[in-house]
């Protein structure tokens, strides 16, 4: 065997291959030592074979863990999953001792909770199934295992509830599982790019998580899951848009309290979204739409400003988008630097040297806060791009282009369909024996 | 559910202030339009039961599906294009009248053309998605802006200018006798019923209408308001000096804490909005029907894919509209409204029958 897999690999020093020999019997064994956990073949093939107590051929037959392969074309891909390659008498075994280097438990980071579970999905994606399966002792748990890229033959998990998925969904999720073709895959973001199919998307339609008690509540609301090897963020599908605006702590906390942070939420994408575009109409087209003392006020602030509103707004965007991105990719201890250095010239300076006005300074935080109240990243991200085309129509139509913009963008995200399902509808009350609208036969 | 067929009459009888209704019907204050307001009422509550009882025998399926078991399929076709084109014609009058309103009151110096090219662009998007996804807009766009449409009627209601001698010396002509024009424009508060033709392809098999008697209230809530605040507001005389007449009313009031003042302008948007959710609603339902007339058409609610015949069938809708601002003014306009009105009270009171006829007939021979 070793000289086969001599010429099956590459020139490589770290691929191990020896031979052994006792009273009973000799074999030979392969394996990639970087990979491997060596303790765990000293103890399982080393020293029981050298000491000879048992008969070694013996404990290859009983042992479930040391499985018979007869096919050499699956010699490379065991070999390259940490696994032992063992030949004795003509038959080859293989015993996997695979070391996975990863954090133990972290700690919830992106997404945080103050009560709620602090742990979060693990980059082994064993400890990762061993806490969905411990938050979710369901015997309807099944776990399907794909693999994906044909360079980095990435393990990939689909975890759903037998009894609560829902068949077409995960049908579709299945073929786009197995027709994927990539050569890499290592984040779950890749994943998600993929899944959707779609070159151009704006709106996330799957939802990345690293919570497990997020996890396990969409399993029981009949979701799928994607686990990826190496990677401590599970992907949810399909996800809707109030998903993205859904807290965990939405359901641990008092009811008043969580439904006014919701309001608050959904008040705050609103104001994010239109407030630039607002005040450009409102400057440049319907001063009167507000009352006079404030529409005074408003002029009064731009009386220092030479030239007209959108120019304003462009300058103090452009502005707080690059202090964002800064403060995102910076090192941590030099970031807080630039917000600082940042929010000073867009505090006072900017205002008194005449390039702003003060109520566009306003607008602009307002804009930067009320983006980050979105509790989930990737939906925060979307968002903050949607203000830049509601800016143009409102150059050149004002509150009626506003209006319209609003329109289109309602239209686009009730027109999003997530493996299938509406991703953004008003649910009400629903029973089930009715069934819901456009529950149709359609042949 | 009931709410989704509720959410059309709404929608609809919302929009009769951009058809000119209220116009229309105080023009006549004298000569019938009270007592044509009552006649619409019965008229109208009775079109809606009957539509939906009749339609409620065919679940999962549109007008054309029920029509095309029954009828020969050139007559299906034939009837399927005149309809199209009536609902091309609702939504055309209501996003001209609307490109004209904000015109007038909001942005005066732009070109209306291009705001009505812009309001059709926009409209035309929306009308080329799936069925379903078309009735999600409609509904959110109702839950955002009827609230505020109820606010304003509310606070018309409660004004101390209201002048409730004008109403009641108006109200008094309730013994002419109706006329025409004046019934044809009151029962098209309660026409929303007819959208059913297409959206009746989304209620699925264990659907039942529910909440009936709630359509003839809100309607005639809708159109005694529609009808008597302006009265109220500007007297019996001076109502009629008025084309856009709720524009002026909502002008007549004033929001004291709120920053906007002016309750105009709130007027303004939230119709604008409803506007195009009427105009994408219309436009999508005469798609539809066009679309069921092809010769291997399937009615799909919910088609992952848009269709290129959708895109040509609305590209054709938007460009009649463009020509057809152009070539009218508003007065033509107004003219015609008044027309298509008592031509759409008739046809729609055929098709109600027509189906209904055809429903209880199968339901004997079955």
């Amino acid at each position: 065997m070793n000289e086969r897999i001599r010429l099956l690999f590459a020139e490589a020093v770290d691929i191990k291959l020896s031979t052994l020999q006792n009273s009973e019997m000799t074999i030979e064994i392969a394996f990639i030592a970087p990979l491997c956990e060596v303790n765990k073949i000293n103890d399982f093939i080393i020293v029981p074979f050298s000491k000879a107590e048992n008969s070694f051929q013996n404990q290859l037959d009983t042992n479930p863990d040391y499985k018979i392969i007869e096919d050499v074309a699956k010699w490379q891909e065991l070999l390259l999953r940490g696994n032992v390659l063992i030949e004795a008498d003509e038959i080859i075994y293989s015993f996997n001792v695979s070391r996975i280097i990863s954090i133990e438990n972290p700690q919830t980071q992106v997404e945080s909770a103050i009560q709620g579970p602090q742990l979060a999905l693990s980059e082994d994606v064993f400890i990762s199934l061993n806490l969905i399966r411990s938050m979710y002792p369901s015997p309807d748990l099944s776990v399907e295992e794909h693999s994906i890229g044909s360079l980095s033959k990435t393990p990939v998990f689909a975890l759903f509830d037998q009894r609560r998925v829902d068949p077409t969904v995960l049908d579709n999720v299945r073929t786009k599982l197995t027709t994927i073709n990539v050569e890499m895959l290592h984040a779950a973001g890749e994943l998600e790019k993929l899944l959707i199919g779609r070159r151009k998307h704006l709106f996330p339609t799957v939802l990345i998580t690293e919570r497990p008690d997020r996890i396990t509540k969409a399993l029981s609301r009949g979701k799928i899951i994607i686990l990826l090897k190496g990677n401590m963020f599970a992907i949810i599908l399909p996800a809707i848009f109030f998903d993205f605006m859904h807290a965990v702590e939405d359901d641990y906390d008092a009811y008043w309290m969580t439904r006014f942070l919701i309001f608050l939420r959904y008040a705050s994408i609103i104001l994010t979204i239109t407030l630039p575009a607002l005040y450009i109409s409102v400057v440049s087209y319907n001063p009167e739409l507000f009352r006079v003392q404030l529409a005074f006020s408003i002029a009064g602030s731009r009386s220092a400003v030479p030239y007209p509103s959108f120019v304003e707004v462009f300058i103090m965007l452009f502005m707080i988008e690059t202090l964002i991105e800064a403060s995102i990719r910076l090192p941590r201890y030099i970031g807080s630097t630039a917000t600082t250095v940042g929010g000073l010239i867009l505090g006072q300076a900017a205002q008194q040297a005449g390039l702003v006005s003060s109520i566009m300074i306003i607008v602009t935080s307002v804009v930067a806060i009320s983006n980050f109240v979105i509790p989930v990243n990737t939906l925060s991200f979307a968002v903050r791009f949607l203000k830049y085309p509601l800016i143009g129509v409102a150059i050149f139509f004002g509150i009626t282009g506003v209006a319209v913009g609003m329109f289109i963008y309602i239209t686009y995200l009730c027109n999003l369909r997530s493996f299938g399902k509406p991703y953004m509808r008003i649910f009400g009350k629903l029973r089930p024996l009715e069934g819901d609208i456009g529950q149709v036969n359609t042949e | 559910m009931n709410r989704y067929f509720f959410y059309n009459f709404i929608l609809v009888s919302f929009i009769n202030l951009m058809l000119y209704v209220p116009h229309i019907l105080i023009q006549l204050r004298y000569s019938g339009a009270v007592s044509s307001m009552l006649v619409g009422i019965v008229i109208g509550s009775i079109l809606v039961y009957m539509y939906s009882s009749a339609l409620a025998r065919y679940p999962e399926k549109g007008l054309p599906e029920i029509l095309k078991l029954h009828c020969p399929k050139w007559l299906v076709s034939i009837s399927m294009v005149f309809f199209a084109a009536m609902w091309w014609f609702a939504t055309t009058i209501v996003v001209v009248a609307g490109a004209i309103l904000i015109n007038r009151f909001f942005n005066p110096d732009a070109n209306v053309t291009l705001l009505l090219a812009m309001l059709v662009l926009a409209c035309g998007y929306a009308a080329t998605r799936s069925t379903l996804s078309v009735m999600f807009i409609v509904e959110i766009g109702l839950i955002v802006n009827a609230p505020i449409i109820m606010f304003v009627m509310f606070k018309a209601v409660r004004s101390p200018q209201l002048n409730w001698d004008a109403i009641r010396v108006v109200a008094n002509y309730v013994t002419k006798m109706p006329t025409l024009t004046s019934v044809a424009a009151a029962t098209f508060i309660f026409t929303g019923y007819i959208n059913l033709s297409i959206f009746n392809r989304l209620f699925p098999p264990n659907f039942r209408f529910k909440f009936r008697w709630i359509y003839p209230l809100f309607g005639i809530m809708i159109l005694f308001i529609t009808f008597f605040v302006p009265i109220g507001f500007h007297g019996t005389e001076g109502v009629n000096q008025y084309i856009y007449i709720w524009s002026l009313t909502a002008d007549s009031m004033l929001m004291q804490y709120g920053f906007i003042e002016r309750i105009l302008f709130l007027f303004l948007i939230v119709y604008l909005n409803l506007t195009l959710v009427y105009t994408m609603s219309g436009w999508h339902q005469a798609m539809e029907l066009i679309k069921s007339c092809f010769r291997n058409s399937k009615p799909e609610i919910d088609s992952p894919k848009t269709l290129i015949s959708n895109y040509v069938i609305v590209g054709i809708f938007a460009s009649l509209t463009i020509l057809y601002h152009m070539l009218t003014n508003e007065k033509i306009n107004m003219y015609i409204t008044s027309f298509w009105l008592v031509f759409r009270m008739f046809i729609e009171i055929l098709t109600v029958i027509w189906v209904f006829v055809l429903s209880r007939r199968r339901s004997t021979a079955a």
